[in-house]
């Protein structure tokens, strides 16, 4: 078997016993990324000289054996909107192509203090805006299943690169959809983490209030080691939850099936639009679920229609503020010409694509005098009403499973012209983030050779009880196990 | 919502000025089209009857937890200033704020 073949957990064994080093596996996946990514093109940047300075501190943290945990010497990537010291984190914008943080996000130093190396940073959406890559500021990454089509978006670099075997493991990010969507799309398991789970220190942010970091991997075991290194309280994030983390993993080694628990399938979410094989295989994958011991009733979200025009007006507004700091001042592009005032103008006009500036004059526009009460302000009502949805179906469910996507990966340029349209293919995904829950995205079937995704949602911290329903599933099926052509 | 808003080239060339983004016609024609869209689509959320709901700004139930102001060793000058465009000193250096007439 080939080193890109093995999962964190068959990696780690190689390392512990000293059968490979960190940096023979790092140099494996960098020879890989040279190869196949000119085609995939999953990276804006590769760090190939930290990537194998970070292994050989790995290599004799191995031979030490003091601090190993099971990430130590295993390579992963980022989604460039985590900030990474002495490497560029551009959020594939045009805006910050030469940045260089002088300090790390909280999970990559957690990341680092497990000793794990840092391959480079993913291609995405110009700040996580857009559901397929196509609005990177650089290029659009392909769905390595079938390179006509997108991998999703907007974490669709991390997506990618964690399915055509060009690193193990990933970070990315979650405003809406955008860790599980892409993992759909790209046949990955993808956790989008509660809010305040995994600390934004460093998290270059699209919407405050919505934004999460969550590990890719190729299974729910894998996601599992990824987020135990990851979560946790930090100080320098202030909604950072202060509830302990759970040993995932060792609670994963534990579970044998899943009876009494008690599954609810939203019915709004099995309706017209949603295509007929995503529907069957998503249908067959409750009832393997069903076959693990699970109790399956029909919930009801009264609410979910709404969840995608509250998720765009409250996303135009927190961007456009958030995005208000680029102005060619302190960091970034900076076209200097005139006065200061000419500087913000064509700075911002020549850093921003044509989504950030669709949805920074819309965020503008729903802030402005005489309209924040009927958009901004209605879709935080509108946004209390969907959270209580959430909270009555879990009175009575541990759990709820639904389609992550309507469809499987489109083409790429099919939906570029069109941004409501494009904005409709986060249909499924938007409604967790207004609530701030967990939900994991699990390959579980393929159709014309792409993959299609199930998304299993739970309550705020549930994350070992969507672990545990997706490794057991996994330990029944073997889609997340298939590999695309390019493989 | 969007039924009383006139969506025309002047109201978003005037979001544009309060966004401090210099929009080029084209871009400014595209945007007229597209904001009638995108405004007429939410505006199903006038459906909903949110008489009595308050709104739910925070994604979570938990309370945020500030720390400590405590003065620590924060960013060499140097560091942050790798970043800046321009700098004098330990400055960021800006363009004039006003030209003279």
């Amino acid at each position: 078997m080939k080193l890109h073949e093995l999962t964190i957990r068959e990696t780690h064994e190689l390392l512990s016993s000293r059968k490979i080093s960190s940096e023979e596996l790092t140099r494996d996946y960098l020879e890989r990324i040279q190869r196949l990514d000119p085609q995939v093109k999953s990276y804006v940047t590769v760090s190939e000289d930290v990537a194998l300075e970070q292994a050989q501190k790995a290599d004799e943290c191995l031979k030490s054996g003091e601090g190993l945990t099971p990430l130590t010497g295993i390579p992963y990537s980022a989604k460039d909107s985590i900030s990474t010291r002495g490497v560029n984190t551009t959020c594939s914008s045009k805006i910050l192509e030469n940045y260089k943080p002088f300090y790390d996000a909280t999970a990559i130093k957690k990341l680092n203090s497990a000793n794990s190396v840092l391959l480079g940073k993913n291609n995405m959406d110009e700040f996580g805006m857009g559901s397929s890559t196509e609005n990177s500021g650089f290029f659009t990454t392909r769905n390595p299943w079938n390179f006509d089509h997108v991998p999703g978006g907007s974490s669709g670099g991390s997506a990618a690169t964690v399915a055509a075997g060009l690193a193990p493991f990933a970070l990315g990010e979650d405003t809406g959809g955008s860790v599980r969507m892409p993992a759909s799309f790209c046949g990955v398991t993808g956790l989008k983490t509660t809010y305040g789970r995994v600390s934004r220190y460093g998290l270059i942010p699209l919407v405050s209030s919505f934004d999460t970091i969550g590990p890719m991997a190729r299974s729910a075991y894998d996601v599992a080691l990824v987020l135990e290194a990851i979560a946790g309280h930090d100080p320098k994030d202030s909604t950072s939850r202060v509830e302990s983390v759970q040993s995932y993993s060792e609670s994963l080694k534990k579970t044998e099936n899943l009876r009494g628990l008690r599954i609810g399938i939203p019915k709004e979410y099995f309706v017209e639009g949603l295509d007929k094989e995503v529907e069957a295989s998503v249908r067959t994958a409750i009832k393997q679920i069903e076959g693990l011991g699970a109790d399956v009733v029909e919930v009801s979200l009264p609410h979910t229609q709404y969840a995608i025009p509250v998720y765009y007006l409250i996303l135009f507004a927190e961007a456009s503020s958030n995005l208000a700091k680029y102005d060619g001042v302190r960091f970034g592009l900076s076209e200097r010409t005139g006065d200061l005032m000419d500087v913000y103008l064509k700075t911002r006009e020549a850093g921003f694509g044509a989504e950030a500036k669709r949805r920074i004059m819309l965020g503008t526009f729903a802030l402005s005098a005489g309209y924040y009460d009927a958009y901004y302000l209605k879709a935080q009502k509108v946004r209390a009403l969907i959270r209580q949805d959430f909270q009555k179906a879990f009175e009575t469910c541990d759990a709820l499973i639904t389609p992550v996507a309507p469809t499987t990966a489109f083409r790429i340029g099919e939906k570029i012209s069109n941004p409501l349209d494009m904005y409709l293919s986060d249909v499924f995904v938007v409604a967790v983030n207004l609530a701030g829950i967990p939900a994991l995205s699990v390959p579980c079937g393929i159709s014309n050779g792409l993959p299609i995704g199930m998304q299993i949602i739970g309550p705020h911290l549930s994350e070992e009880t969507l672990l545990r329903i997706g490794y057991l599933y996994q330990s029944q099926t073997d889609w997340h196990t298939k590999h695309p052509p390019c493989w | 919502m969007s039924s009383e808003i006139r969506v025309d080239e002047k109201l978003v060339q005037e979001i544009a000025s309060l966004a401090r983004l210099d929009l080029t016609e084209d871009e400014t024609r595209v945007f007229v089209s597209q904001f009638k869209d995108i405004l007429d689509y939410v505006s199903i959320l006038n459906e909903v009857d949110t008489e009595n709901v308050s709104p739910a700004y925070l994604s979570s139930s938990s309370k945020n937890a500030p720390r400590e102001d405590v003065i620590e060793v924060s960013v060499p000058t140097e560091e942050f200033l790798a970043n800046a465009p321009e700098s004098k000193d330990d400055y960021v250096l800006i363009p004039r704020v006003h030209i003279e007439q």
